[in-house]
């Protein structure tokens, strides 16, 4: 290996050096920072997968549209009871299938431009054009026709009464130039909303910055960052290190406690809206007999998957309404963990043990985050003393969504986030929503659910829509379409330097418009020393 | 030298032609149809006929070939399934964090395995020489994976010195390169030790030492710059591990480099940008290779002639 | 190095290794519990006498799991080493015996394979197939024969020259006995000692590819999913990671004494160290 001569040694001495040199150049010019270091006073927001899209008739997926609703306003809002209220308009509902609003005056877009009725019309056009394939379309379906008699007002004509048309009214405008294609492009997004897109993060974040402009006064924060931070106990490190300043409902509830106990972070828990639950595709024979997903809901224990895994952050369900929802009610059918009952089930429906092993097999999809696979073993576990095989095919939070809405499933687990309008029970269990349509991922079929939804779905009073979801809440705690699991609790973590931040039931950030982040002083790598200050 | 460079450069460019051939059979390789593998058995009809096209899988597989390699000659990788954009662009994002996360991790490699390795072979058998061996052993063994986070509860939680994730200031490459470079550095310690014993086992180095040449004196002067080819050879073959490494430290430190893109892309089932991330870390391994053989031809000659040919 | 430490650790790494195949033989008897078996209500449970290395976020044994990870790991490392070394050495013994435009071609493709860092391709592979842990050791193969193939070539091409070589030939020795026969036995040292390095790196492999989640999928026990499992309460519960990484070192420890060992005492000579 090392044949050379003395004087050649000595020659090429130099030249090594050289080449070191050059090495150590490469490394200096390369390592260079690139990424802008966020200015002080930035609060810096974990997210555990990058929100996809800020085109507001295309955010579905939670961190798309906790991004998506800083930036962009709708007509409505809904305050923290859950009610509508006027966000961009005032509105009159002159007669069952009229809608008037009257735009707020002197709002303008993040481009300057004034809003008019002309955007809101071409937004709403837009989305309900088929052409342009946004997911929101058939929520709007209710709309017959959208136009602008003057540049203040907004008339929408519907095809038939709908209890859910107002909360459909809070879809994010765009300005008019924006509506023709779509989904417009994160950075290029335009919205009223109190933030402003600074700048699309490498690896998937993103920057807004307060709209000096905006219709109620402009935040005081100097920056919002998005972050991408995928590993679970990454997040809480940043918060205890004092690289993040906020994580929303996505941390290990084990590492609450150990949290909450650092100098200078705080741990804020409040009801949520987000109800988590198993969903089964009734396309699979086995699966449209409801012995079996009786068999199932009864075979798992939520009870201690709620005490051990989440650390009673959340609460066992009865179904999608929360008990503070006006519609609900507890009068249902409940499916304790039984596994002597749901053995007898699943016998009876010809899986039992002595079934062919290939029809005891089931796919079950979830998400890549730990906690979420962690929970996919508690039920592989569950599952298989009943004889029942359970593949856990965990996907990365997009693919796992597409695949949920194709209905390329046999189960999975999925959770509905800041439900506030019954009226999904119709986009989620009539035979007529399968996707692309609505939400019925699993192609649920039930006459006797068909004319509740219906009926519930074409009434406006408010009396008479509280017995039929009733109702339906009865009917599905019988027939499972879905099984139901818990409510989840909303669970922030954060420096107690950014106050006025309150935590919404639907885990909405829009109360950072009225927050302030009192920097620390000491602005060196902020390490448990220095964090401390509040 | 410039003759050696040339030469080492043409025969990259047949080498990186057989890697994108491979790279463009990974996805005929898969058992059954890719478009199931990636939407799955029950997509829609329409879903798989869109993507089958997408993909140009519809036609016949040398007509996609000749498509994939005239496409890369303009520096086209197709577009990305998942976010619709160019997969060269996307590329052109991640390379610098990359770039800057291996180089950095060769760095702490080189920087510490060269003197450790250096002094363990001046004093064979003694507690340095063990504890070189030692470091080198649990270097060796120590997954990254566990080593990243140890690192981050240590330094930026306990001490408060350093941050925990993301690419900014330079405070932020610390962590990631001490993982990415231990293992590598492992390796090197061991490597420059042997290659310096090696030397001063040599003729000349006897010579020397006769003349009075003193032992630091040979070991500054002669024995590391000749022992530096064969390091020099390995850094480079290692350079690819370090580059496969960054798939694991980037998703450790929320690092946005290829890596993360390329793990991203699985999970997504976004062929394209698999193809253009496992392409691109390729290119950079073949050039980190031929730049060492380079290199060596620098520092001799007859080396360089044989390195051309075929690496040890 | 001395003697003395170099037959230390042979020893060593011998008794290492052997260990391992016994707790990987013995697992049923040795594990004290069924890996798979939770008890939720003793999560994160710290180690105890019922529970000697203490119970996972699922309260399942992890004394039980990382037993039953050494099958997994050991598994992984022997059928990934056992493939590529048989494919490695029989093509590389070819190429290096015909010599000419053959061992050209086998050489390029090698190096071609060797533009793919290992890891990565691996990555890729288990990406598109699937995450199995069979689809880890065809991944693993896929670039893994290349260096027994390489080994193997310059061993026979040193060996061909050798006079008892000659000698056979000019006997009228058919050239594939020559191979099998003569040069084949002569491969086996060298082989070993690049198998223990290489058993090695698959078991680290395994386990990188199971953090990924690419590897052995729930609820098999494997000592990189157990490490990426714990993870999450390595401020709260370290005896979760603690462990399966000692694991993953000692036997990566013991592979390479072996190796080294091995090495030492056979008088192998090595293209490359490590």
């Amino acid at each position: 290996m090392c044949q050379r001569g003395f004087v050649i040694a000595k020659r090429r001495g130099r030249r090594a050096r050289a080449a070191l040199a050059v090495l150590l150049l490469c490394v200096l010019s390369c390592s260079r920072p690139v990424a802008p270091a966020a200015p002080p006073g930035t609060v810096v927001i974990a997210l555990e997968s990058a929100p996809t899209v800020l085109d507001p008739r295309f955010t579905t997926d939670a961190n798309s549209s906790l991004v998506s609703e800083l930036v962009s306003d709708g007509l409505t809002t809904n305050d923290a009871r859950g009610e509508t209220v006027p966000a961009l308009a005032e509105w009159r509902h002159p007669s069952p299938l009229e809608w008037q609003f009257s735009l707020r005056p002197n709002v303008r877009f993040h481009d300057r431009t004034p809003l008019t009725a002309a955007d809101v019309v071409a937004t709403y056009r837009s989305t309900l054009d088929p052409a342009l394939g946004s997911p929101k379309r058939e929520a709007l379906a209710a709309i017959a026709a959208v136009e602008a008699p003057d540049p203040k007002t907004i008339v929408f004509r519907l095809r038939e009464v709908s209890a859910s048309f107002l909360e459909s009214t809070s879809l994010g405008i765009l300005p008019a130039r924006l509506t023709a294609t779509g989904p417009v492009a994160p950075a290029a997004v335009v919205g009223t909303g109190p933030f402003r897109v600074a700048e699309p993060l490498a690896g998937g974040g993103i920057d807004l910055v307060p709209w000096a402009e905006a219709h109620d006064g402009a935040p005081r924060l100097a920056r919002v960052r998005f972050r991408v931070v995928p590993d679970g106990i990454v997040r809480a490190l940043e918060l205890a290190n004092g690289g993040v300043h906020l994580v929303q409902n996505a941390l290990d509830p084990d590492l609450l406690p150990w949290l909450a106990a650092r100098p200078g972070l705080e741990l804020l828990v409040s009801p949520g809206t987000t109800f988590q639950y198993l969903g089964m595709n009734l396309r699979d024979p086995r699966l449209a007999d409801r012995r079996v997903r009786a068999g199932i809901a009864a075979g798992i224990d939520r009870e201690a998957i709620v005490h051990h895994l989440l650390r009673d952050t959340a609460t066992p369900a009865t179904g999608l309404l929360p008990p503070s929802h006006w519609a609900y009610t507890d009068e249902v059918a409940r499916h304790p963990y039984d596994p002597a009952r749901a053995a007898a089930l699943l016998r009876e429906a010809g899986l039992g043990p002595d079934a062919d092993a290939a029809l005891r097999r089931f796919s079950y999809k979830t998400s890549t985050v730990e906690l979420r696979r962690r929970i996919a073993e508690v039920f592989q576990h569950d599952l298989e003393a009943l004889g029942l095989g359970l593949d856990i095919r965990s996907y990365e939070w997009a693919t796992f969504y597409e695949d949920i809405k194709r209905g390329n499933f046999d189960l999975y687990a999925l959770a509905w986030v800041g439900v506030r309008d019954p009226d999904i029970y119709f986009r989620m269990f009539h035979s007529t929503m399968r996707p692309p349509a609505g939400v019925n991922r699993g192609g649920y079929a039930d006459p006797a659910m068909d004319d509740l939804v219906a009926a519930a779905h074409a009434t406006e009073d408010r009396a008479e829509r509280r017995r039929l979801y009733a109702e339906v809440q009865r009917r599905a705690a019988e027939d499972l379409p879905i099984v139901p699991l818990w409510w989840a609790e909303n669970v922030v973590v954060k420096h107690r330097a950014l106050t006025g931040f309150a935590p919404a039931p639907d885990g909405s950030l829009r109360s950072l418009a009225g927050a302030r982040f009192a920097e620390p002083a000491d602005q060196a790598p902020p390490g448990p020393r220095t964090s401390g200050a509040d | 030298m410039l003759r050696l460079a040339l030469r080492r450069l043409a025969l990259a460019v047949p080498t990186m032609l057989a890697a994108a051939t491979f790279v463009f059979l990974l996805i005929h390789l898969v058992p059954g149809d890719p478009v199931d593998v990636m939407l799955g058995e029950s997509a829609a009809r329409a879903d798989r006929e869109a993507l089958r096209r997408t993909l140009g899988l519809d036609r016949p597989i040398a007509a996609q070939y000749a498509a994939f390699l005239s496409g890369l000659a303009r520096g086209d990788l197709g577009r990305s399934l998942v976010h619709g954009t160019p997969v060269a662009r996307l590329l052109a994002d991640r390379v610098p964090a990359t770039a800057e996360l291996t180089f950095a991790a060769l760095a702490v490699a080189v920087a510490l395995a060269l003197p450790l390795g250096l002094a363990a072979a001046a004093r064979p058998g003694t507690w340095i020489d063990r504890g070189s061996v030692g470091v080198a052993l649990l270097g060796v063994s120590v997954p990254s994976f566990w080593l990243g986070p140890m690192l981050v509860i240590l330094f930026a939680i306990d001490l408060g010195w350093l941050p925990v994730s993301g690419r900014g200031t330079w405070a932020h490459l610390v962590l990631p390169a001490a993982t990415l470079g231990f293992g590598m550095a492992a390796i090197l310690t061991r490597m420059t030790r042997a290659s310096v014993l090696e030397c001063l086992a040599e003729e000349y180095v006897r010579t020397a030492r006769a003349k009075g040449v003193s032992r630091a004196g040979i070991l500054a002067r002669h024995a590391l710059r000749n022992a530096l080819a064969p390091v020099v050879t390995i850094l480079g073959l290692q350079f690819g591990a370090l580059l496969a490494g960054t798939v694991i430290t980037e998703t450790i430190f929320a690092w946005p480099g290829l890596g993360r893109l390329l793990i991203d892309a699985i999970n997504q089932r976004d062929y394209p940008v698999v193809q253009g991330c496992i392409l691109a870390i390729a290119a950079g391994f073949v050039a980190a290779n031929a730049l060492a053989d380079v290199a060596n031809g620098w520092l001799d000659p007859r080396i360089g002639a044989a390195a051309a040919r075929a690496r040890p | 190095m001395r003697p003395p430490v170099a037959a230390l650790r042979l020893r060593l790494g011998a008794t290492i290794v052997a260990g391992l195949l016994v707790v990987a033989a013995a697992a049923a008897w040795i594990a004290p519990y069924d890996p798979t078996t939770q008890v939720l209500a003793e999560n994160l449970a710290p180690p105890t006498a019922a529970h000697l290395l203490g119970q996972d976020k699922l309260g399942r044994d992890i004394l039980a799991r990382i037993v039953y990870g050494t099958r997994v790991s050991l598994a992984v490392g022997v059928v990934t080493v056992l493939v590529s070394l048989g494919i490695g050495a029989a093509i590389g013994a070819l190429a290096g015996f015909a010599g000419g435009w053959v061992d050209e071609i086998v050489m390029r493709a090698i190096d071609v394979l060797l533009a793919f860092p290992g890891l990565l391709l691996a990555i890729a592979l288990t990406g598109i197939l699937g995450p199995s842990l069979r689809n880890v050791v065809i991944a693993l193969c896929l670039i893994g024969w290349t260096g027994y193939a390489r080994l193997a070539r310059s061993e026979v091409v040193r060996l061909r020259e050798r006079e008892f070589v000659e000698a056979a030939r000019a006997l009228g020795v058919p050239e594939r006995r020559i191979l099998v026969r003569h040069v084949a036995p002569l491969l086996a040292t060298p082989m070993l000692v690049q198998a223990t390095f290489g058993m090695a790196a698959a078991i680290v492999a395994e386990a990188s590819l199971s953090f990924l989640g690419l590897g052995a999928q729930p609820p098999t026990p494997s000592w990189g999913a157990m490490l990426n499992d714990g993870r999450a309460f390595v401020l709260v519960a370290p005896h979760l990671t603690v462990f399966p990484g000692l694991a993953i070192f000692v036997t990566v420890l013991g592979l390479t004494f072996l190796g080294d060992g091995l090495r030492d005492r056979l008088d192998v000579r090595r293209p490359t160290e490590l």
